[in-house]
């Protein structure tokens, strides 16, 4: 049941989706997750990768609904479906879940029922540094019976699968990694560019 | 807006600046003039020019011009101390300046003083009331303390005095796409073509938005400014191209069980087809299998 899922997401989906908000700090941006229920432990979601959607006009259909055609027959190949949406806001200090993030939301769970948001939250990114914290900055939205999304308080129903990914990521962070993102917008402007970035964690 | 050609020639500059290779002043001119926003490296190789005397003084006048672009960039990288300094620069050398006024109003609004900067802002205005900067700024206020409905009431007066400002359209299309007032993006859109009638991202942003209204009439002007933004890009646009793919599908799926009269053509949709085939082969090889199978489940 959804109500007691926890979500592990593996290093590089979560690393890739932070670069990707930090490649375009001025704008809202979005991304899928892809993954599957892991198969020694039902309870226990994995999200084994992520792909970054937009970064600009995030709430038009068109390149939405190109993008999750294309993505999900690429990893259904994997044995991998979406299981879930990345949201990033525009400004700093917007902490909620805005409608577009909820419609997609809604949109994605049509793929996978038990489908999470996860919000980036922008003051636990900006502390990173200096606050030595294994847990995602991110925040955990799930569905409940009513269909509302529900910030999922407690923060132990979702974590990164490798421990010292928080460490990964300000590396990159400080190596300014983020400009090696490429996301669907980018691809759609020139096709040469590819969305699974083969080559950003090599 | 920029072209194509213009980004290329701007990050060739920004590449060649990065790596030592000379050129920061040209590539400070060009940001300027294509107005984009690259505010760290406007910062990092514009305190380069001001920092080094004899640089700052090859500037002549320009150098001026200079301190107000750093202010602004180290404003939006919140180095504000950095802005502050270049301010007092200017001020000392345009005391009573309205243009050094406005800047001050700016680093308020970077501080977050909102209150301030408007006090500061409708005191500029009195005295010129037609100044475009400050109208934006209202907007900018607005948006940045998270209030888009007051930005969208600022838009709206600002567009009722200065309409030919294509810019803010565009702002107040995407400020309603955001909000999912698609109907409203729609007139922004249609005022642009209207005025712009040459230029394709207006036709494709145009059918974007109606294609997300949906329903048949919608779908059907979609795709024939999908078919128009081809026709202006000379067949390259992969969104238009496959614009015209999803509005055929959905079309299709809409007329299901309806008269033969209203059956589109399907010539368009095959060409459209053929042309992603062409290219993605040409240029992402890896993908047109992904591209075909996509193009498959859009065929009803």
């Amino acid at each position: 049941m959804a109500a007691d899922l926890r979500y592990e997401i593996s290093q590089n989906a979560y690393i890739k989706l932070v670069l990707h908000a930090l490649n375009h700090k001025t704008a809202a941006v979005n991304g899928v997750l892809l993954g599957r229920p892991s198969p020694l432990n039902h309870s226990i979601l994995e999200i084994t990768d992520s792909v970054p959607l937009f970064h600009s006009n995030l709430a038009l259909l068109p390149p939405l609904e190109i993008a999750l055609i294309m993505i999900e027959e690429h990893y259904v190949a994997e044995g991998k479906g979406i299981v879930g949406y990345f949201h990033a806001n525009e400004r700093f200090d917007d902490a909620e879940l805005g409608i577009v993030a909820k419609n997609i939301g809604d949109h994605i769970c049509r793929y996978s029922p038990e489908a999470a948001i996860l919000l980036l939250d922008n003051k636990k990114l900006e502390a990173l540094p200096k606050v030595k914290d294994q847990s995602p900055v991110m925040q955990l939205y799930t569905r409940d019976g009513s269909k509302n999304w529900k910030l999922v308080g407690g923060g132990n129903r979702l974590m990164v699968k490798e421990p010292a990914a928080n460490v990964v990521l300000l590396d990159y962070i400080s190596s300014e990694k983020w400009h090696d993102v490429v996301d669907f917008d980018d691809h759609l402007d020139d096709i040469k560019k590819d969305w699974l970035n083969p080559e950003l964690f090599k | 807006m920029v072209s194509n050609t213009e980004e290329i020639q701007l990050n060739r500059l920004e590449n060649q600046v990065d790596n030592g290779g000379g050129g920061a002043w040209d590539y400070l001119c060009l940001v300027r003039k294509l107005k984009v926003r690259r505010s760290e490296k406007v910062l990092k190789h514009g305190l380069s020019i001001l920092n080094d005397p004899k640089k700052r003084s090859s500037l002549g006048p320009d150098e001026w011009t200079l301190y107000e672009q750093v202010a602004i960039a180290a404003m939006d990288c919140q180095c504000l101390d950095v802005a502050k300094d270049c301010i007092k620069v200017l001020q000392k050398r345009f005391p009573e300046s309205k243009r050094v006024g406005r800047l001050e109003a700016l680093l308020l609004e970077a501080k977050g003083f909102w209150e301030e900067a408007e006090k500061v802002y409708s005191s500029l205005l009195e005295d010129n009331p037609l100044d475009q900067v400050i109208h934006k700024r209202r907007v900018a206020m607005a948006k940045a303390q998270g209030n888009i409905s007051g930005a969208i009431e600022w838009l709206n007066k600002y567009l009722e005095i200065f309409m030919a400002d294509h810019d803010a359209w565009r702002e107040l299309a995407e400020t309603y796409v955001s909000l999912q007032m698609y109907k409203q993006a729609a007139f922004c859109y249609e005022e642009l073509i209207l005025s712009q009638p040459t230029v394709p991202l207006y036709h494709l942003a145009y059918a974007d938005v109606l294609y997300t209204l949906g329903g048949l009439e919608n779908l059907q002007t979609a795709k024939k400014y999908y078919a128009s933004t081809i026709d202006l890009t000379g067949g390259k646009n992969t969104r238009a191209l496959l614009g015209i793919c999803l509005c055929s599908s959905a079309i299709a799926q809409l007329s299901k069980g309806r008269n033969k009269e209203d059956k589109e053509n399907p010539e368009l949709q095959s060409l459209a087809a053929t042309a992603l085939e062409k290219e993605y082969k040409q240029r992402a090889p890896t993908k047109l299998g992904l591209l075909i199978s996509t193009l498959k489940s859009l065929k009803v």
